[in-house]
């Protein structure tokens, strides 16, 4: 499993490497405004083919890039129950404060649970290396930190339910 | 020499405290969960006493409608506060049960005194858990059963009700989880396998059997629809003659009687726990945003010669006034037809305007 883990986010990391390769680009449509392409979609010239890399049906990762901007998706696994209510606290904590990370997105794409979304602007202010590894580490650190919250639920659980049973003894 | 303090509506301390002298009759009515009643009162012929009145809905109004305090409550109450608070016959009019509280009696250290009001305070759990232990002894000496086995449903909190069912070798009690929160209903049932798994163990053989089922269990069937509707399912225990003998009856009552508020506590600590889990994960995350940004440090290892630099760092102003000086020079240089040597240096020592200064000096207005 944790080579499955490495090879998708090797994977990933190399196409954000391909892809991240951003300019200034000012909007077609309006004048003096600057949009990312990737959001607006209005001039098929400026975008990109969409990559989508997948590792299990329930584990994949949308990465689509224009001229100016990179929209980065990602759907968490949620093998039961407990997973999805994990994930969805989780993810929903960190989009209320987005204003954190600034590549983050408040909403995420259909389909998926998060989004972020990198302008040239981020690659100007950013190193662009680093910002590939926040990418990946961000993916890595969603997974520990659901494995552990469920864990840490669980052995919760168990000692408060000795505690319970403990008075009946 | 009275103090009251309320701790969150639900919880009356009574502190007692020497410092403050007893200046005014007390005559204190509280309310608490809605539908519990208390009336604190001072005595008019002792002034180290005050009376303690409560009234509380039973626990089953269908069931054990009798007159007067359940058996053993007398003794409980005795046995729990010691000689500092005794039952006090006939109850104030409109309350199931008067304590006379004697101060005299009270211990003197502070923490002890603190101990003694909390166990006052929990009178209401005394009263309606004497109900319950009364209705467990009935139920287990019985020897026939009437009517069948007919569930009794007990209300300890309001809204919480649960359902206790005489079968031939034990007593079931049931409890209908209801939680608001989706996530709530998801942590209580992870709390409820673990239950049922631990009960499973060999290790717990003595402690009663824990099921859970989503469904209502077999011996609810004929209860209203309203009273099995429930988000988290059913947790039922079997009670067996054993966990009600001598001083583990009390454990066992207050275990059953506060099974939800142990439940919903336990949501509450872990989504607490959680929620300081997520904040620490989100912390690491932005350090890691924040080690992205190229900072001054990065941009001067990137900077190559330093003129590119001073033309970085020169504003527009400074670089158009700059330009201009340079185009005048040259202008006047083109424009002067004779040129002599050394002439300007000559211009500037000996044609110079001089410049005259103002002797009067002004000061700011504000």
């Amino acid at each position: 499993m944790a080579n499955t883990l490495r090879s998708y986010l090797t994977c990933i990391r190399n196409t954000l490497e391909a892809a991240m390769c951003l300019q200034n680009f000012p909007c077609q449509e309006v004048e003096r405004h600057n949009k990312p392409e990737v959001e607006l979609q209005t001039s098929a010239e400026l975008l990109l083919n969409p990559v989508l890399i997948c590792r299990n049906e329930a584990e994949k990762c949308l990465i689509e890039t224009s001229v100016n901007s990179l929209r980065i998706s990602i759907k968490v696994k949620q093998a039961d129950e407990l997973e999805n209510i994990l994930t969805k606290k989780f993810l929903r904590f960190l989009s209320m404060r987005a204003e954190a990370f600034q590549v983050l997105r408040r909403k995420p794409v259909q389909g998926y649970d998060i989004s972020f979304l990198i302008t040239n602007y981020h690659c100007e202010e950013m190193h662009k290396h680093k910002l590939i590894d926040f990418i990946v580490q961000f993916m890595e650190d969603i997974d520990k930190e659901i494995s552990e919250l469920k864990l840490s639920v669980n052995t919760r659980g168990r000692l408060v339910a000795t505690e319970f049973l403990k008075q009946f003894v | 020499m009275l103090k009251f303090a309320f701790e969150n509506v639900t919880r009356l301390v009574i502190l007692i405290d020497d410092s403050i002298d007893k200046a005014q009759a007390i005559d204190h009515h509280i309310s608490e969960f809605g539908d519990v009643r208390y009336h604190i009162q001072d005595s008019a012929q002792d002034q180290n006493s005050i009376y303690l009145s409560i009234s509380a809905p039973s626990l089953s109004p269908n069931h054990f409608l009798r007159n007067g305090l359940p058996r053993g409550t007398a003794q409980t109450i005795e046995r729990i506060y010691g000689g500092v608070a005794e039952i006090f016959e006939p109850p104030k009019e409109g309350f199931q049960l008067t304590i006379r509280i004697d101060f005299s009696k009270l211990p003197l250290a502070e923490e002890d005194r603190i101990k003694v009001g909390t166990e006052i305070c929990s009178l209401r759990a005394v009263l309606l858990g004497s109900q319950l232990k009364e209705m467990l002894w009935t139920l287990c000496s019985q020897d026939d059963v009437h009517g069948g086995y007919k569930p009794i449903k007990l209300m300890y909190h309001p809204g919480e009700p649960f359902f206790v069912i005489r079968l031939p070798d034990k007593i079931t009690s049931v409890f209908p989880m209801r939680f608001k929160d989706d996530s709530d209903v998801v942590l209580a049932t992870a709390f409820f396998q673990e239950l049922m798994d631990l009960r499973c163990s060999s290790s717990w053989d003595k402690a009663p059997t824990c099921t859970w089922s989503p469904i209502p269990p077999i011996e609810l069937r004929g209860e209203p629809l309203h009273e099995l509707s429930t988000n988290g399912g059913f947790v039922s225990f079997d009670i067996l003659s054993r966990h009600i003998e001598g001083p583990k009856l009390e454990k066992t009552v207050w275990s059953l009687l506060n099974f939800s508020a142990y439940v919903k506590y336990h949501i509450k600590c872990s989504r607490g726990f959680m929620q300081r889990s997520m904040r620490k994960r989100l912390e690491s995350l932005a350090e890691v945003m924040q080690k992205a940004k190229i900072t001054r440090d990065d941009k001067k290892q990137v900077q190559g010669c330093g003129c590119m630099r001073r033309l970085l760092n020169a504003s527009k102003t400074k670089v158009n006034r700059t330009n201009c000086g340079q185009f005048l020079q040259k202008i006047k240089r083109v424009r002067l037809r004779i040129r002599i040597r050394g002439f300007s240096r000559f211009q500037r020592r000996w044609l110079k305007i001089p410049k005259f200064h103002s002797s009067i000096k002004y000061s700011k207005l504000d």
